[in-house]
């Protein structure tokens, strides 16, 4: 296996290709009695019009069949759940539904119900099993999630600033999709997904813990079934213009005070530029908005917003925005006074202390990632996705200059690029 | 074993827990105190106020600045309600010196700011600063006046305060709106004095490489102190039988979150175990009885669960249904308790909801926050026992030991928060 060696943090990360184009990526971990293990495809909510390669026509899906097929997966054609297996095991199994890919994942501390759990876990994510009658019954519970949702303000307000930023990329529909949209959900557009995307090609495995890489990697191979390698899918996407699609949105739900996010797009930069942007953004971000910056302290004490304001740069292959996001009684005056300290750090410059000092907090940041089997395994497997490496966070740590970072703030911070969305309470 | 605990004044307990896991040290400073509603915001306010200055560091600015310089250590404060405690919580997470590039001692530098956020609070005039106290009464009333944002956990707040009406359990643990208008700086510091020497101070430190840490010097900033609370714990408690209600609550809400809140009635402490099996058999995870008939076959809701609260020997069943499924939905739980109580349910079921207990039981020691709570949890229950004990009563739990559960299990209040139609 090809070893990557973060010597700073004293962590390795194990690496295979294997022969059917499944990775596999293993960072072990000595001091845990845990292991951790997620297996990733590179498919979710956005790929929704895409070659399907045993006859080569273009099928269009309906909203939220990644986040569908998720469910049905754990179906076992002897009537058994895999999830109830796994648990069954004392084993802490779920999966998950994201814009650009699905895991299946679960962990343990004990050997023996780890190295069973893992039979169960490789074959079900191997066997797909998909009737009328199972898909039915499931669009009842989904449609329970998808009102779940529809309750939450947080997830309401995170959507909109999506329709907000995106015109017609796929970032604009909900993972789960509608009650509407899951009604039109039948098994043979969950296979023609499956064949399309669960290839081992298309697929990445991550594992964390007290592991021996090389012998774990042999237990892997052995539950590997015969699959035909599919070198490339072909996903359909419309082109998405540069400026926003709205710059302000608003929704009415029961909350106490409004809630606020701000969002931001970018252009989707090259592979190994990716890292570098992000770190570069999370220190502007730290320098504008963060806990210590002065605009901070204002909006605190006239009390504009209340309690901590989140932000980050989300990204992906063929997405990219920032997301800063509070609650405010006026949401309006945060967006006007965040647009003045920009436009202040830019005539200005960057300080070279704030500077100096907020990238420490985002290598303290990124080393405290590396307490959990599961946050390391996550971490890998979406930045895996995004065609980056995790490692890279420290690696590029010190290409990160305060000229790099002027450079980031012209290009990505500007105003006609940025989206209000706000949910009120009535 | 990797825990030792000192006291190391009147009042005041240290909690060593050497552990090499992690690339984090963690420091905690958890202020236990009564539960009772004329102090109950006013605790809550206090800790609010502490995080924003302190006579080194008057600003949250510059607290702020000293984190992000300490390579980004986290500080956290919380409040949370153990039986009729209120618990203030005070975290601080910095880097393992190991993995800096550069030697910094970030031990030291993170206790004695915890300590000093704790006990040295900005004074002006004889009272926190004005400013500091109207901001946060501000947002803290913010804080209450939200809990209805999140509707699940509302729902469930408000089941466990009708089940403890004019309790000291069923008190919010962040208070009341209405109480804040008449607290100012000067009576509020008042409070915080008698509260800082009155209440049980228990200080966490967990991680590697403390050799050098000199804590009981860094902690000679606690007082000599009078400390004569001891914390209260129902260590026998037993249920009473009360009449069963049922409330009804309407919100703009899509989904409908039902919550039925369970007495087990005359569980004994050794008997917990057995409660603990049974509340996972009911609703612990996916081989459940309410995940497998309320969610999957029914397909009548996407949350069913059960979580058995041990301090008061409360069983609640929590689920989210749509609306229209109420009587359905309720019948059908009451069902699955009924099949319980008649023993209609398998060794595997037994084996899995044990299985399900242990291995969380042996992720404990996998976070540092998990293993400071637990050896929390012990200091309360006045009765140390270690994570192995607590797994091996688990195992030994019978069938019969969990239908006799069953058979103990009363309704005490079904609440629904359902929509406006």
């Amino acid at each position: 296996m090809k070893i990557i060696d973060c010597s700073k943090i004293q962590e390795k990360a194990y690496i295979e290709k294997l022969d059917n184009g499944l990775k596999v990526i293993i960072v072990p971990k000595k001091e845990t009695n845990k292991k951790y293990i997620i297996w990733g495809t590179n498919f979710g909510s956005n790929d929704n019009r895409f070659i399907y390669p045993e006859t080569n026509e273009e099928v269009i899906v309906p909203d939220g069949v990644a986040h569908f097929l998720e469910h049905k997966m754990f179906e076992q054609p002897d009537g058994s759940n895999s999830l109830d297996t796994l648990m069954a095991l004392g084993l802490e199994a779920n999966a998950y539904t994201t814009n650009d890919h699905t895991a299946y994942l679960f962990e343990s501390s004990d050997d023996e119900s780890f190295y069973k759990g893992l039979d169960e876990f490789m074959d079900y994510v191997q066997s797909p099993y998909y009737t009328d009658q199972n898909v039915e019954k499931e669009k009842g519970i989904i449609g329970q999630e998808i009102m779940m949702y529809d309750d939450d303000p947080g997830f309401q307000l995170y959507l909109d600033t999506l329709k907000g930023l995106y015109e017609k990329h796929p970032m604009r529909i909900d993972v789960a999709g509608s009650i509407e949209t899951i009604t039109g959900i039948h098994p043979d557009i969950l296979y023609k997904c499956y064949n399309t995307f669960y290839n081992p090609a298309n697929m990445v495995l991550v594992a964390s813990g007290n592991f021996e890489p090389e012998m774990f990697l042999e237990e892997i191979k052995k539950r590997l079934k015969n699959t035909k390698k599919i070198e490339n899918v072909t996903r359909i996407f419309e082109e998405e213009p540069e400026h926003i699609y709205q710059d302000y949105i608003e929704k009415t739900m029961s909350v106490s005070m409004p809630i606020f996010m701000i969002g931001i797009k970018d252009k989707v930069v090259a592979p190994e530029e990716r890292v570098k942007r992000h770190m570069a953004i999370e220190v502007i971000l730290g320098l504008l908005i963060g806990k210590s910056s002065s605009l901070f302290k204002e909006l605190y004490e006239k009390q504009y917003i209340f309690g901590e304001t989140d932000f980050e740069y989300e990204f992906s292959k063929n997405y990219a925005h920032v997301l800063i996001s509070g609650q405010s009684n006026n949401p309006q005056i945060v967006q006007n006074m965040l647009k003045t300290e920009v436009q202040k750090l830019k005539n200005e410059g960057i300080n070279h202390d704030d500077f100096a000092r907020i990238k420490r907090k985002i290598y303290g940041d990124f080393v405290t990632e590396f307490n959990e089997v599961s946050s390391i395994s996550r971490m890998f497997l979406a930045d895996s996705i995004k065609d980056i490496n995790s490692f890279d966070y420290v690696e590029k740590y010190d290409e990160i200059t305060e000229d790099y970072t002027t450079k980031v703030l012209n290009e990505v911070f500007n105003d006609d690029k940025m989206v209000l969305s706000v949910v009120k309470g009535n | 074993m990797n825990y030792q605990k000192n006291i190391i004044k009147n009042g005041v307990t240290v909690h060593k827990i050497d552990t090499s896991k992690f690339k984090t040290n963690l420091f905690a400073i958890f202020i236990t105190t009564p539960l009772n509603r004329a102090t109950v915001t006013k605790n809550a306010l206090v800790s609010a106020v502490l995080r924003r200055g302190t006579n080194t560091f008057p600003s949250q600015e510059l607290i702020s600045k000293e984190l992000e310089e300490m390579y980004g250590a986290s500080f956290d404060c919380g409040v949370d309600k153990n039986d009729d405690n209120q618990v203030l919580k005070f975290y601080i997470e910095s880097i393992n010196d190991d993995f800096l590039p550069e030697k910094y001692n970030l031990n030291e530098k993170s206790l004695k700011l915890l300590v000093d956020i704790v006990t040295n609070p900005l004074v002006e005039n004889g009272g926190f600063k004005k400013e500091y106290v109207e901001q946060e009464k501000y947002t803290l009333k913010q804080i209450i006046d939200g809990k209805i944002d999140n509707k699940a956990r509302y729902a469930l707040d408000r089941c466990i305060e009708e089940m403890y009406k004019n309790e000291p359990y069923g008190l919010y643990k962040y208070g009341y709106s209405e109480d804040l208008e008449n607290i100012n700086e000067v009576d509020l510091y008042k409070h915080y004095l008698d509260l800082i020497s009155t209440c049980k101070i228990d200080v966490f430190i967990s991680g590697s490489n403390m050799s050098n840490l000199n804590e009981n010097e860094i902690l000679a900033e606690f007082n000599e102190r009078i400390a004569n609370y001891t914390t209260i714990t129902n260590k026998y408690l037993i249920n009473e039988i009360k009449d069963p209600k049922e409330v009804i609550e309407k919100m703009d809400v899509t989904q409908g979150k039902l919550m039925i809140g369970m007495d087990a009635l005359k569980v004994s402490e050794e008997q917990r175990a057995a409660a603990s099996v049974y509340s996972v058999i009911l609703g612990g995870g996916a081989n459940s009885k309410l995940f497998q008939n309320v969610r999957e076959k029914a397909s009548l809701a996407y949350t069913a669960g059960a979580s058995y609260i041990k301090a008061k020997n409360n069983v609640i069943i929590r689920c989210g249904i749509e609306i229209k499924n109420y009587e359905k939905a309720l019948s059908l739980i009451k069902d699955q308790l009924k099949q319980i109580e008649n023993g209609e349910f398998s060794e595997d079921d037994i084996n899995s909801a044990k299985q399900l207990i242990l291995a969380s039981y042996k992720n404990i020691s996998e976070t540092q926050d998990g293993e400071i709570n637990y050896y929390y949890a012990q200091e309360l229950a006045d009765k140390f026992s270690s994570i192995e004990e607590n797994m091996k009563e688990i195992s030994a739990v019978t069938k019969e030991q969990i239908i006799d559960i069953a058979n103990k299990i009363q309704l005490n209040t079904v609440y629904f928060l359902t929509g406006l139609e």
